[in-house]
């Protein structure tokens, strides 16, 4: 079963119009972050920086065409945002910018920045004594990064339970380097490894919902296995629709998938 | 003369007692000497280890949340191993932080190349939100420190190992303004740093040749007194700098910006030209490119014959 295909849609749309974006990367997460803000964070589309939100931060920032849909459905980005995605008229672009996004905590696109932003999040948060939480998704292929290490190291040395790590386990990562049993490094790390399907809503549900958040403890990471590209067949996989515009007669291939 | 990195450490202590938004991180650098801070300002003292990428990276996290992060570590290894964190995180995102380091230029002279930084000063100038401060003696950070800790920018300080041993009132240090040492009239020298000692002993010998040296000094970089510099060039219509920076990027640029219109100005530069391969004392890398009295003797007089 196919989750979010109006999200999907929606992502294709934005990548056809203006002529750019990452649909495959994208597609893979796209089921996590909808369900992330429809059934886990505390936020407010009406005030993005409320004080008392969870933060979420997309460390993978070229899948950001997921994060526009979602951030449109729940109310942060309107019709118009989303129509002027990557012109000079918005405010979107092939990867977030927080000075420009409502709900954007960061601005990603370079690999490994994201998260140990997020550890440093979660440390102020705990400093403060406040309740909010952190939330960080990565890609797989991010994990390549010397960061993302150097940080599940400090986090899970500082015992930041506040803090969550999602990856995106879409296989891009083997690809270049196939000793790439995620579930078993973060656990040599010292988290506590969830694993998941990442296009199963009661997976998504029965795992978040199980979570315990704490000042002091281990931090957790959901390795959720995903398929990059997922929900329209041809852009399943690894090639070249990574980086790839649909031409008119593929947007309606997709618009068709999507539709059935 | 108390140390610079001391006063580093006993300014945390008294400003953290104060703001207790303040937040300090270091590199496994200077530990011991922070154990005053940590012990009153408990959980806002943290170790993290040999990372630095992810020590920037997570002072951009503190700062999202509201607190006022200082990072403290080896200059290379923060400046040039994590220019893209700093750039991203702080200048693109328009985050603050403060960043302290020690080891700029040749300071660790016996552990060669690898422990020197030339570029540190022209990488974080390159940020519109960037300002730079050399202080040399410990009153000048702990003034810069408390006029810029909490200004929503990105403040480095470069900390030298030695101090110049010119005694400032604390009233003298005014963030982005130069201090003009000695007045003269035949020639202006503009010096940062632990220089100021050689500048000050060639100046004194030089007035035994009847020569009149302005010395200039600047602790801070950018923003840059522009307005002092010029108009010492203006009576002097010479200059030379002393700089322990990159000869292509530096105090001898922003000198020469200040001097544009000003005719017939003759100029001279001591600066870092490339890695300054070996060991030794600090003295004897200086001397090795050319920061020694006689060296900077040579120089004036070339310019004024």
């Amino acid at each position: 079963m196919i989750l979010n295909k109006d999200l999907r849609l929606k992502i294709a749309q934005m990548v056809k119009a203006s002529g750019e974006g990452h649909i495959p990367s994208s597609y893979s997460i796209v089921d996590l972050i909808e369900h992330l803000y429809g059934h886990v964070l505390h936020v407010d589309a009406k005030n993005p920086r409320w004080p008392e939100r969870d933060y979420f931060i997309l460390s993978k920032g070229h899948g950001c065409g997921a994060l526009y849909a979602v951030l449109h459905k729940y109310g942060f980005l309107s019709d118009q945002d989303i129509a002027d995605y990557s012109t000079s008229r918005g405010i979107l672009g092939g990867h977030p910018d927080m000075m420009t996004v409502p709900g954007a905590e960061a601005s990603t696109g370079s690999l490994g920045h994201g998260f140990p932003t997020a550890v440093g999040t979660a440390l102020g948060l705990r400093i403060q004594q406040r309740a909010n939480r952190t939330f960080a998704l990565l890609g797989d292929g991010e994990c390549h990064e010397g960061t993302i290490w150097e940080s599940a190291n400090v986090a899970a040395n500082l015992r930041l339970g506040n803090l969550c790590a999602i990856v995106d386990w879409n296989g891009s990562a083997a690809q270049l380097m196939p000793l790439d049993d995620l579930p078993s490094k973060w656990m040599a790390f010292g988290w506590e490894v969830h694993e998941i399907d990442g296009h199963s809503a009661d997976e998504m549900r029965a795992v978040f919902s199980g979570l315990s958040f704490v000042s002091v403890g281990r931090p957790k990471v959901i390795i959720a296995r995903t398929v990059k590209g997922k929900g329209v067949s041809f852009t399943e996989g690894h090639g070249k629709w990574h980086h790839r515009v649909p031409t008119d007669e593929e947007m309606s291939l997709i618009s068709r998938e999507l539709a059935a | 003369m108390k140390k610079l990195r001391q006063e580093f450490a006993d300014t945390m202590l008294e400003i953290g007692s104060q703001d207790p938004r303040l937040v300090v991180m270091v590199g496994d650098i200077s530990h011991s000497i922070l154990q005053p801070y940590a012990k009153t300002c408990p959980g806002r003292y943290f170790n993290i280890g040999i990372c630095e990428p992810t020590i920037v990276n997570m002072a951009a996290g503190l700062n999202k949340t509201g607190l006022i992060p200082v990072v403290h570590t080896i200059a290379p290894f923060i400046t040039e191993r994590a220019y893209e964190q700093i750039k991203l995180d702080f200048g693109y995102q328009m985050l603050s932080v403060n960043i302290i380091s020690v080891g700029g230029a040749f300071d660790y002279s016996q552990l060669g190349c690898s422990h020197h930084c030339y570029t540190d000063v022209s990488l974080i100038s390159h940020l519109k939100r960037g300002t730079v401060m050399l202080p040399g003696s410990p009153v000048e950070f702990n003034k810069l420190f408390k006029e810029t800790y909490a200004n929503g920018l990105i403040n480095y300080f470069r900390l030298p190992e030695q101090p110049h041993e010119v005694e400032f009132q604390a009233v003298d240090i005014k963030f982005g303004q130069g201090i003009r040492i000695r007045e003269g009239k035949d020639v202006t020298i503009a010096v940062i740093g632990t220089q100021l000692r050689n500048a000050l002993v060639a100046s004194d010998r030089l007035a035994g040749r009847d020569i009149s040296v302005e010395v200039l000094y600047f602790h801070t970089i950018k923003p840059f007194d522009s307005e002092l510099l010029r108009a010492s060039v203006m009576k002097t219509r010479k200059f030379l700098t002393v700089e322990e920076l990159s000869a292509h990027d530096g105090l001898y640029n922003l000198c020469l910006r200040a001097c544009v219109g000003i005719n017939d100005v003759a100029t001279g530069q001591i600066a870092i030209e490339d890695f300054v391969h070996g060991y030794g004392t600090y003295d004897e890398l200086c001397a090795r490119v050319g920061m020694s009295p006689d060296e900077i003797m040579r120089s004036i007089l070339r310019l004024t014959c």
